[in-house]
Parts: C-alpha cells; structure tokens; sequence
C-alpha cells in the first residue's frame, strides 16, 4: 500500500487529501473560502493566502484522521505548485516542505491543470490518450492527453474563462458569488432565446473560444431593460441568465464537436473526458455529452467534488509522476504561470510572469 | 547560541528557507520552533509561518510565533520599539520591562512622534530618525527582529502554557475593494 498526501491552495480552496494509489480516496477535505469573498464580488488574492496559511495545518489534521492514518503512514506529499494566486500556493509549498521535510517523506510539486487533466484515471482508470475539456473558473482548454506527463493544448479561451463569466453575469444581475449555480438555476425558468447573445469566433476554425464579449452583451441587454422599465423583474433576470448559458453551451459544444474531430483523426475516436466547475452545468454538460456520442467518443466527468478543486487530484497526479521516477527536493519553487503544453504557442497572459496559457 | 544563519534576499526565500533549516539545525534534536510572524513582507511572512506550522505538525513539536517587535523589547527599561512598515512609514509599539504596553501600529513618523513620550529609549529601524523628532539621545538601531531573542520568548511562551498555532501579524486589511456598481433594481 503506498498513500499520498494531496495539498491544493492556489485558488480560493485550502483542499487535501490522502489516496492511495489503489485509486481509493481515504479522505478528501476542502476547507471553502467563499465566505471570506462573497462581499468583493471575486476572489481577493491577499484574503485568499491570509487563510491558506492559517487553515492548512487544520485541514491536514482533518484530513488523516478522516483517513484514520498518521502522518508516518505516508508515502509522499504531494503539493500543488502552480499556476494560480500566488500568495496561496506559496502557502501550500511551504507547508509540504514542512510536512515532508519533518516526517521525512518524498516531496512532488505538482501542475495544478495536471491534476484536473489526469482526475479520470483516479476516478475511472482511463487509459491514453484522451480528450480533456478542462473549463472552470480560471481556466478553459482542449488538451489531447497522451502520458501522465505529455499533454497537447489543441486550443482554448482567448480571454475569459467561462466559469469567470458565469461570475461576472450573476453580479451583474444581483446574484451572489460563485455565480454558477445561481445562474443555472436563474435560467431553469428563463427563455434562452429571448436575447440574441453572440457567439464568438464560431465561424474561425480551430478550437480557439472568447467569452468576454458575451458578458458585455449581456450588461447591454440589461442596461437596455433597465432604461426602459427603471429596473428588471423576475422573468428578464431568468431569461438574461438563460440566454447567457445557451451561449456559453452552444460555443463550447461546437467548438468541443471540432476538438473531437481533431483529436479522432490522430488518435482515434476514444474517451472525452471534462473538469472544472463549468462541467458541472447541466446545459453545458448536456452540449457536450451530444458532442461526444456524434462523434463516436465515451463521455466521463469525474463527480463534481473532484470535478472542482480538491486535494485528491494532487495526490494522484502526484503519484503519476513519482511513479515515473521524478520528485522534487527543498528548493522545489512556486510558480504562478505554468502552462502544461510546455512547446504551444503562448495564447492567453505573456511579460516577465510568462504565459498563463 | 549553538548555530545561526543569515542571508539578505529581495526573493527566494520560499527556495532557501528549507535548506538553510536544515544546515543550522543539523545534529541538534529540535524541541520546539520559534517563528518570526512580522509585522514586515506579508509575502515572506507567510513563507516562513506556513513551514513552521508544517514542521510543527510532522514532528509533533509546538510551533511558536513571536512578532519582531516583541524580540526587539529591552527586559528593562520602557522603549518605543519601530520597524520597517515601506513607505516611509514604521511599526511602532511600546514596552515596559519587555511587557507591552500598546498594541502594534502602523505609523507615519511624524505620528510617532505625537503618540510617543520623549523619555523612552527608542530601538529598531530608523532609531535615529525617531530619536530626533523625540529629541532622545537614547537610541539603538536595529534592523532586523532579534533571533536569539524569538527563541527566548517562544520558549517562556511554552513554559508559561500559552501557545498558539502562529499567524502572521500583518497590521492592515488586505487590499480588497466592495464593487462601485450597484445591483439593477428587481422589479416586482
């Protein structure tokens, strides 16, 4: 038996977890920030490492006595190091460091997209190669996954993440954060043909996607109601969030159709897999899941907690790389940009941070 | 002291820290860690606090927190202890005996000298500068928080039985702004 710590804090989530590489999941602990944002309308960085660095040791004690083992029961820590807010995965590798340093375990930093990108072989066991669609709240790519260390960015956003819009949609219309759910839920009893939203670079080919135009058609169409009628009801709420993720799933199913394509041409039709907190959208979900049986693939998304950010999936991708003889020592560094396809074209962020894409 | 290390860095430190560790305290059997919890660089405060609460958690050993200020208090004696804030602007607190007498603040200097009594012995950054617009004589300048000194506290903080997990001391609000634009108006 060989059990791996799984530490996640760049983003808004202190998340860890222990797994064995069975691909038994012990415990999977996430200690939520939501609270700390909902008043800023967003994640604020510096709130956002202020609690990772305080919440870690807590969510680690929880987590390996959920897992009822002791620390000296652990094989490796495993820990993400980037991309993401900086403050938090400082926070986190600095706390691997200490855990594996003290107990005197191995050490692995870890792509935190690695860890979305390689979820379906911890849940599923999915051999390569397949199709990741990851889409989230900072992120949304097609990468053609071919070894645990060998992926292919075949396209994705040009500006906007799609979770990102969902956010900005529901504070533009008074919902609070995470926007997601609301919206969906908003949109369940809205027409999502009322407003023409448009859909960029549909008529470009390749997989490439935009979504910041979409938020601002959106505040045009409610500034528009809000001229007229002083304010907007119920129902033009329901039918702006409803418009809104008809868009957002009718470009990420097409453009998913043309990745599909793409990928079976190289590879062979085999498995899409999606992550990210997007996929959880039903109306997105359900584009994509048409998408897959067109073309002859086998759709899997792992189960929304490990669809979102969590620990497990560090611990796995970790676990992939050790395996493969890799591991990092005391000098392991954070980084906040570290794009997987290590020989793409930078497409998204560039100067001395580097590209974020 | 048995080992020490010092090494100035603009960044790094997440890169260093660890080896550094590891050199100063090889051969000894450590029995508690002391770390500096500033007020200084949120950035490395944080390096610094998150590998001790690591460290602390695998070893099973107390991980204590002492600010800067605190190292930087005379046992005897009343003194107005400052440090680097950036901006022109300092950390100030007051002590008597080593106790404090104030809670830390983050101060321009000309407000220092408002909120302070002259009498008092002034230790830290920019002592000098402070002791002039206090008009002492009774100055020392130091610019870094005391090591031997965080040691020395955190190891009566564990004797006395009053030891928590250690936080940053950051003495301002993160830079968060509330939204400008309000919500539309729900109509009925």
């Amino acid at each position: 038996m060989t059990l791996i710590l799984g530490i996640e804090s760049s983003c808004d989530d202190t998340a860890i977890a222990v797994v064995n590489t069975d691909r038994t999941i012990l415990s999977n602990r996430v200690f939520s920030q939501s609270d700390l944002h909902a008043d800023f309308g967003g994640i604020v960085p510096e709130i956002a490492a202020r609690a990772h660095a305080e919440r870690l040791d807590i969510v680690a004690e929880a987590a390996l006595t959920e897992a009822g083992v002791a620390l000296g029961d652990i094989d490796l820590v495993a820990v993400t190091s980037g991309p993401g807010l900086i403050g938090g995965v400082l926070s986190g590798v600095m706390f691997a460091k200490g855990m594996a340093a003290g107990a005197d375990i191995p050490l692995i930093g870890v792509n935190h997209l690695a860890g979305h990108a390689l979820t379906p072989r911890l849940t599923d066991g999915l051999e390569f190669p397949y199709l990741m669609l990851l889409v989230s709240g900072g992120h949304c790519q097609f990468l053609a996954v071919t070894g645990p260390d060998e992926f292919t960015r075949m396209g994705g956003t040009i500006d906007d993440a799609p979770g990102e819009a969902f956010d900005k949609t529901a504070r533009l219309l008074g919902l609070s954060q995470p926007g997601g759910p609301l919206v969906q839920a908003e949109a369940e009893s809205g027409d999502p043909k009322r407003f023409a939203f448009p859909r960029p670079l549909m008529d470009r080919p390749g997989f490439d996607m935009s979504f910041s135009g979409l938020k601002t058609a959106l505040r045009r169409a409610r500034d528009k109601i809000v001229e007229e009628k002083g304010g907007i009801t119920r129902q033009d709420r329901a039918d702006l969030c409803a418009s809104f993720q008809q868009a957002v799933a009718d470009v990420l199913r097409k453009k998913t159709a043309r990745a599909l394509t793409a990928f079976a041409a190289e590879h062979g039709a085999t498995t899409i897999a999606v992550a990210g907190g997007v996929a959880a959208n039903t109306a997105v979900r359900a584009g994509l899941q048409q998408a897959a049986r067109d073309a002859g693939f086998t759709f899997t998304a792992p189960p929304l907690k490990l669809c979102t950010d969590n620990g497990a999936m560090i611990a796995w991708a970790g676990w992939e790389r050790y395996r493969l003889g890799q591991s990092d020592d005391m000098t392991l560094a954070a980084r906040p940009r570290w794009p997987l396809d290590k020989t793409a074209a930078p497409m998204l962020g560039s100067g001395k941070r580097g590209a974020k894409a | 002291m048995l080992a020490h290390a010092r090494e100035e860095m603009s960044k790094g430190q997440a890169e260093r820290l660890m080896p550094m560790l590891s050199d100063v305290s090889d051969g000894f059997a450590v029995d508690a860690l002391a770390v500096c919890t500033g007020p200084g660089n949120f950035t490395g405060i944080r390096i610094a606090v998150a590998a001790a609460r690591g460290l602390a958690l695998s070893r099973g050993i107390p991980a204590v927190g002492v600010s800067a200020l605190d190292s930087l208090a005379p046992l005897q004696g009343e003194a107005l202890v400052v440090a680097d804030a950036r901006q022109g602007r300092l950390y100030s607190q007051l002590f008597r005996d080593g106790q404090a007498v104030n809670a830390p603040d983050m101060l321009e200097i000309d407000e220092i000298a408002q909120a302070a009594p002259q009498c008092w012995h002034i230790v830290g950054h920019r002592a000098e500068e402070v002791a002039e617009r206090l008009a002492s004589t009774d100055w020392r300048e130091a610019p870094h928080a005391d090591l031997a000194a965080i040691a020395r506290l955190a190891a009566e903080r564990i004797a006395a039985g009053t030891v928590e997990r250690p936080a940053p001391l950051y003495l301002r609000p993160a830079d968060a702004a509330v939204p400008s634009e309000a919500p539309p108006t729900l109509l009925p």
